[in-house]
């Protein structure tokens, strides 16, 4: 990260409450958490996973319901990030163990097993109506304090999250991604290090998650569907797995056009589909390359103007 | 300790099909002992059974008395042996600077703490990188993807990840394999010179390079040692010109 992306960020945060709802730019933070840790799993080590609602959605029901039995949320956001921690161990430790293909199934049926759980389960999980009555507490009860105490989280998960793809580690998840079986030869215990990958993004996802109850004051069921697991890749390869806050892009645009057209058309997600299609024929990379491509463009002209000028001169 | 390597009737079999049968072999410390043989003589299974790609189904892998038979192979670098690919087999999207520096870090790493540091804070690791990087040649593109290097450089950069774990024991798999005559020279040249601080066991495919720079030689036919000796040893052997003639 240089410093003009982080000078976009710092002006993104303070922008993002004026330009959209309150609910809204919380949404986006939170998944923004969501989108850049799947991404170290996704675009670092390669592993594409359909089973992220699954720690998104439990660690909110999780959160929601130490609030509920009137615990402070001090105590809510670590357990319930802590809990996604654990699952993340237990599921991933069956997934890590194939590759491809079958990996992505086994992510996906975890997924289901939990919704499930979740759906049938209706004393605790409130079932296909949500956990509701969530209270946010006193100190984050107005619009400024809330966003105040969810940004602060995301830049605190951000300079983590950055801290890990830029130490040695994150050098393995790519070596992992490039070519597995050379970094096996090397001594590295590609399993193992897959396992660390897939936990580390479902320990933020289950962060974000965890954070999501406060927004509405209630879990949707929907938020462990497998589908939001699809929004979630959605997101994150609409952004660009290519570089570290690509993903943010996608989110902040993902939810900006759903909030907007959802208004306007009750067939939106049509839109979404053909936007999706021709980001995934046309730019692999993602808006955050789009993006870069035409920021090359422009220093390339703008030199070039220089250059022309200074042989005039 | 005379013997670096010693395998005990190692054997494979697919099936019913025996690719391996009843291997045994010594390798002496500081010596190039290679491995020949004719197409599909078990060369290659021989040679993923020591390096822990596959189970054998009998028999023992000694290195240095310690039995490492079946051992995964991600534990071998740490103990000293380092292997090189018949394909070329590099990390092409990063730069040559970081293919060696991972391998360098996986073997020189102090703590498991050492993960999460930032990568600058290893100088020592930096400076073994560029020093290995220098030894084979590739220094003027330190920072260039594996992927923009021409064939020979990637064979070369192959070479420098295999030497960033600092091994005793080298495992060469067919290293000049696809190589233009002069960039094979030089391969043989580096083998030469790698000699000298490591053991090597190399397994070949053209007899020349075998002739030249080994010490011991074991001919492979049908899965099993047909002959073992020294350069001219094996040279005058009638089985082995049999083998490689098809009269075997």
């Amino acid at each position: 990260m240089n410093k003009y992306t982080i000078t976009c960020l710092i002006i993104f945060i303070f922008l993002g409450p004026f330009l959209f709802p309150n609910a809204t730019i919380t949404e986006m933070l939170i998944f923004g958490i969501v989108a850049i840790s799947t991404n170290i799993m996704l675009g670092y080590t390669g592993m594409l996973s359909f089973g992220q609602a699954l720690f998104f959605g439990t660690s909110a029901y999780i959160s929601g319901l130490i609030l509920l039995a009137g615990f402070p949320i001090f105590l809510a956001i670590p357990i319930a990030t802590l809990g996604s921690f654990l699952i993340s161990l237990f599921v991933g430790y069956f997934c890590v163990k194939r590759e491809g293909l079958y990996f992505i199934c086994l992510t996906f049926a975890f997924n289901q097993m939990f919704y499930f759980i979740a759906y049938v389960w209706t004393e605790v999980t409130g079932g296909e109506d949500g956990l509701v009555g969530i209270t946010r507490p006193e100190f984050i009860d107005t619009q400024l304090s809330f966003y105040v105490f969810i940004s602060i989280l995301f830049l605190t998960s951000l300079y983590l999250m950055y801290k890990i793809i830029t130490s040695p580690l994150g050098l393995i998840f790519k070596l992992i991604r490039e070519n597995p079986s050379r970094a096996e030869a090397i001594g590295y215990n590609v399993r193992f290090f897959k396992l660390v990958s897939f936990s580390i993004a479902s320990t933020f996802t289950g962060l974000a998650g965890s954070l999501y109850v406060l927004i509405h004051s209630m879990v949707p069921i929907d938020q462990i569907h497998w589908l939001k697991s699809g929004d979630i890749i959605f997101m994150t390869l609409f952004g660009g797995v290519g570089n570290f806050l690509g993903p943010l892009i996608g989110v902040v645009g993902y939810i900006w056009l759903s909030d907007t057209f959802s208004i306007i058309w009750a067939r939106w997600p049509l839109i979404m589909g053909v936007i999706f299609a021709i980001i995934v024929l046309y730019f692999r990379g993602g808006v955050s390359e789009l993006l870069e491509n035409l920021i090359k463009k422009c220093q390339f002209y703008f030199k070039k103007n220089k250059d022309e000028k200074y042989i005039k001169n | 300790m005379k013997n670096i390597l010693k395998i005990n009737n190692l054997s494979k079999n697919f099936g019913n099909v025996s690719a391996v049968n009843n291997v045994n072999l010594a390798v002496e410390v500081g010596s190039i002992h290679s491995v020949i043989g004719p197409n599909g003589a078990g060369k290659s299974t021989f040679f993923n059974m020591i390096s822990g790609v596959l189970p054998p189904s009998s028999g023992k892998v000694y290195y240095k008395n310690n039995d490492i038979t079946g051992f995964e192979s991600y534990k071998l670098p740490h103990m000293g042996i380092a292997k090189c690919f018949q394909i070329t087999n590099v990390f092409p999207k990063l730069s040559v600077r970081e293919n060696v520096w991972s391998s360098v870090f996986s073997c020189a790493r102090k703590s498991k703490f050492d993960f999460f540091k930032p990568l600058s804070n290893f100088k020592y690791i930096a400076e073994e990188t560029e020093k290995i990087i220098s030894d084979v040649g590739l220094s003027h593109k330190i920072n260039d993807k594996a992927e923009e290097l021409s064939h020979g450089q990637q064979r070369m950069l192959e070479m420098a990840i295999t030497l960033g774990a600092k091994p005793e024991l080298l495992l060469l798999d067919e290293p000049t394999q696809g190589l233009a005559p002069e960039a094979t020279l030089e391969m043989t040249k580096l083998i030469q010179k790698l000699s000298k601080k490591h053991t090597i066991l190399l397994i070949e495919h053209k007899m020349h390079i075998v002739m030249e720079i080994s010490k011991v030689i074991t001919v492979l036919n049908f899965g099993e040692v047909i002959d073992e000796g020294t350069p001219s040893e094996v040279k005058e052997s009638k089985k082995v010109q049999d083998a490689y003639l098809g009269r075997g």
